[in-house]
């Protein structure tokens, strides 16, 4: 992967991350290789978590797709889950998300875009699968790279399309992705390429509630990834540094460009 | 995408209920905790709503929904109108046994043995008043050494 493919693949990856509470892979895409790409990816994650009201365990399958032609991506991705909450099983889909990037700026060491965001509430909040409400997540991200190291920032606001009661609080929902109904979404990244296709990312994403009530919630990860030819694959340990979003969260990923 | 959005389950709603001035009164009798509302959380809540249970012997009800003391009632007696009662916007029939497939337990922190009881849709109503009126209510929960006042 070149070193432009590479920064959209943190950038992107890092951005969706913070954007929907830190987990989606659907971003692990090289669009700037190819004029049009299309990628198909896997997501396997496993969590505990111990929140105000729930404690328990999730596992998730989360397939997700992508298409980009130049400048611009588009992808849509779903969980399908497992959680037990409380003493109680449950399995049911997450809230649909699909998103769209645009590269605004390029150079030689530095990349910047925008990034739409917007979930559909299909996953049921009654259980944490779901938001209960649509989500509208607009953000701008920043990639400044030099030699194997890429740094990434991005930072924007999430906001559920919802009338807010003030004092109505359940703490961060839903638990498979655990986010503030108006919060300012944030993520900073540094990746760095090990050679033969690897490389190694520390990441931390979180969000500060904005208005009624809320919680702030930070999240630090540690990832190994590895590219062999069309495929991308990484590992990844996440916890919860601020707030309870969840105990430890652990993440395989696995990517197919075509 | 609005289309999948529409197959989730109905998401709770408040009724809508407000408490009338004076205190409404059904047949002859305002509802109280004492004649209305610990003999319905005894009779449908408290085998998971109850705070003497553990986390894993609840099947999914939420920590702090405790509904064996008044107390735990109104800490979040939103939660009650809008899961479970009937009122002029919403008539909210998730608990008992929405959330378990209307399997319930038969004993305190038991599994999910037998189906739930069913409020009737007057329990349900009456519920909805209750709580509509027992939140402004004074309370002196110190006195009755369970909490703070309110």
């Amino acid at each position: 992967m070149n070193m432009v493919g590479r920064i959209v693949v943190v950038a992107v990856g890092l951005i969706a991350s913070a954007a929907h509470a830190d987990h989606h892979g659907m971003a692990m895409n090289d669009s700037a290789e190819e004029p049009r790409a299309f990628d198909a990816s896997v997501d396997l994650v496993a969590a505990s978590y111990s929140t105000l009201t729930y404690v328990g365990d999730y596992e998730g399958v989360l397939p997700a797709v992508g298409w980009s032609h130049d400048d611009y991506g588009f992808g849509a991705s779903i969980g399908l889950y497992r959680i037990m909450l409380n003493g109680l099983d449950q399995h049911g889909i997450g809230d649909v998300m699909v998103h769209a990037t645009a590269r605004l700026y390029t150079a030689e060491h530095v990349t910047a875009g925008a990034m739409m965001m917007v979930s559909a509430p299909t996953g049921d909040e009654r259980f944490g699968l779901g938001m209960g409400h649509t989500m509208v997540m607009p953000s701008l991200f920043g990639v400044w790279s030099t030699g194997r190291l890429t740094v990434s920032a991005n930072a924007g606001f999430s906001r559920a399309i919802a009338q807010m009661e003030a004092g109505h609080d359940h703490g961060v929902w839903p638990l498979v992705e655990p986010m503030n109904m108006s919060e300012i979404s944030w993520g900073v990244g540094c990746d760095l390429a090990l050679g033969r296709g690897m490389h190694g990312v520390v990441h931390a994403a979180g969000g500060i509630p904005v208005g009624l009530v809320g919680h702030e919630r930070v999240i630090g990860a540690a990832r190994l990834g590895w590219t062999s030819g069309r495929v991308d694959t990484a590992v990844e340990v996440q916890t919860g540094l601020v707030g309870d979003p969840f105990t430890i969260r652990g993440l395989v990923e696995t990517a197919l460009h075509f | 995408m609005f289309v999948l959005a529409a197959c989730s389950g109905a998401s709770p709603t408040p009724t809508g209920t407000t408490c009338a001035d004076p205190d409404p009164v059904t047949g002859t009798t305002t509802l109280t905790w004492d004649n209305f509302g610990h003999d319905f959380m005894f009779k449908y809540c408290t085998n998971c709503h109850a705070s003497d249970l553990p986390n894993s012997k609840r099947n999914g009800a939420p920590i702090y929904h405790d509904f064996d003391t008044l107390l735990g009632v109104l800490e979040v007696p939103d939660h009650i109108d809008e899961q479970t009662g009937w009122g002029p916007k919403a008539q909210n029939d998730f608990m008992p046994g929405g959330g378990t497939n209307n399997r319930c337990p038969s004993m305190p922190g038991g599994s999910l043995n037998e189906d739930c009881p069913e409020p009737t849709g007057v329990e349900r109503t009456n519920l909805a008043q209750w709580i509509a009126c027992e939140r402004l209510r004074p309370h002196d929960f110190v006195d009755a050494g369970v909490g703070s006042a309110n």
